[in-house]
């Protein structure tokens, strides 16, 4: 699992680009997405940085040819998508830690006011970002890089389309109609997705070609 | 006898090519050059032992054990270089090497930093500015750098210029003086092997030619020259490939003993190069 993490890490981190999203995609979100509620914010950032941090450097590995490289290093495939599923866990926790400290200097510094901590957000961004990466993840791990490239666009437009929807229209919206962000059972459906999107893409990128 | 690669009755469907009952055996210690033409399928042949494409029959088997079911333990014993960079442009050779480092259970470091010195790379040089040749050397390093018992090298001199090459057979040549190394060195560089190289594995068009001992192939295969008017339905099957100009043939044979019988002293007879053999075979 280190080694993986650490790879993914050293990737996003020597990329200009990706250094450059993972500093300013906070600001970013915050004067895009306008919201009547602060905490929604709070919740839009945790669930759009979770997700792109699990994206990002997975993307250059099963889609570039330095996949060639990774899977011929003593790890089983069964074992990349093992790890990988349980990374997504460990960039939430980086996303609250990096998260809290930008939201509480942007609050300290008084440019917009924002919640930087709030325990309510948190258990209710982790199932969301387990559902859309367990619909993502198999995608990547089967399909050549323009498809999965294509299913992680429709996720995550349909996820700020929803996020945006919320936090102008709030009670009122689309979503809070469909019950998308209430009771336990989102995080019944968010686990039994994941397992079973985890299990798939055992399945999938075992038997898969490269 | 446990063999260090063992591949047995290979295959591999594509739409429009097939690698079909491919078997050979690689002794621990020994140096095997798998050669062909381009397109003949040692690339595929690599990719299936390394587990990078999936086999629809046969069996492969490393250090005695399946290459899949202890994938793993396997990939810890293997060093391999591709043809191609496949490492991430992007990062310097030490973060490169960071990444691929905690992946080895007996990686060193020492041993690392020897070669990248004896190579001569700068290890805050991205991967994307380095030439193809030192790029190689890099793949080298890595590879030489986790007490690998078996390299695995596809194509690692192509596109080199003659210096890289001889730099880079050097290198190897080297790593062979320690015999519990084995390599499997695949290129259509022949030259390249007839030095280093104890078996030839020789593949065109899918399947297996021969897979025999080098010197044994050497000796086996002659080249004999002579006029055109010597040349008629009968004589020519006693060749496996022919080359016919307006001054007269030049043919690959391993029939030598036929050949003297039935042309006398009236044909030249050279020794082969393996690259006579290969391209005389595939002229076929």
């Amino acid at each position: 699992m280190l080694g993986i993490i650490k790879r993914d890490l050293i990737i996003l981190f020597s990329n200009k680009r990706e250094r450059f999203f993972l500093i300013f995609y906070i600001p970013f979100l915050l004067f895009i997405v306008e919201s009547y509620d602060s905490k929604f914010m709070y919740f839009v950032i945790l669930v759009a940085y979770t997700y792109l941090l699990s994206i990002t450097p997975f993307a250059y590995d099963i889609s570039g040819r330095t996949r060639y490289i990774m899977s011929s290093l003593p790890i089983s495939r069964k074992e990349v998508v093992f790890y990988k599923y349980l990374s997504t866990f460990f960039y939430f926790a980086i996303t609250i830690v990096y998260a809290g400290i930008y939201l509480w200097i942007i609050n300290a510094l008084k440019i917009k006011s924002v919640d930087y901590f709030n325990v309510e957000m948190i258990i209710k961004a982790i199932p969301i970002v387990m559902i859309f990466t367990s619909i993502v993840f198999p995608a990547y791990f089967r399909f050549e890089p323009k498809i999965a490239q294509i299913v992680h666009m429709v996720v995550f437009i349909t996820f700020f389309i929803g996020a945006t929807n919320m936090s102008v229209v709030g009670e009122k919206s689309f979503v809070k109609y469909l019950g998308f962000l209430q009771g336990k059972n989102i995080v019944f459906l968010a686990i039994g997705m994941y397992i079973v999107s985890l299990l798939l893409s055992m399945k999938l990128y075992e038997n898969r070609d490269l | 006898m446990d063999y260090v690669l063992e591949v047995n009755s290979l295959r591999k469907e594509f739409k429009n090519f097939t690698l079909d009952n491919i078997s050979f055996k690689l002794e621990p210690g020994y140096i095997m050059g798998f050669i062909g033409p381009n397109g003949a399928g040692k690339s595929t042949t690599i990719k299936l032992i390394m587990n990078l494409i999936k086999k629809n029959g046969g069996e492969i088997k490393v250090f005695g054990k399946d290459h899949i079911k202890y994938e793993k333990e396997i990939k810890d014993r293997i060093g391999f270089v591709y043809d191609e960079n496949y490492y991430y442009e992007d990062l310097t050779i030490k973060q490169m090497k960071d990444i691929v480092a905690s992946f080895y259970s007996k990686w060193d470091e020492h041993q690392f930093n020897y070669y990248i010195h004896e190579f001569d790379l700068n290890p805050k040089a991205k991967i994307k500015t380095l030439s193809k040749g030192m790029k190689m050397k890099f793949s080298l390093a890595v590879a030489l750098s986790h007490h690998a018992d078996l390299i695995i090298m596809d194509e690692p001199t192509s596109g080199l210029d003659p210096v890289f090459r001889r730099e880079i057979l050097d290198i190897l040549y080297n790593v062979i003086q320690d015999d519990s190394k084995s390599i499997f060195f695949s290129t259509h560089i022949t030259t390249d092997l007839e030095k280093i190289a104890d078996y030839i594995t020789f593949i065109n068009e899918g399947k297996v030619v021969f897979s025999k001992p080098k010197d044994e192939v050497l000796e086996n295969y002659a080249l004999v020259k002579g006029g055109t008017d010597l040349l008629d339905r009968e004589t020519r099957k006693e060749f496996i490939g022919l080359r016919e100009t307006k001054v007269g043939f030049e043919g690959l044979t391993d029939n030598l003993d036929n050949v003297k019988r039935i042309f006398g002293d009236k044909v030249l007879i050279e020794k082969a190069t393996l690259e006579d053999i290969m391209v005389y075979s595939v002229r076929r």
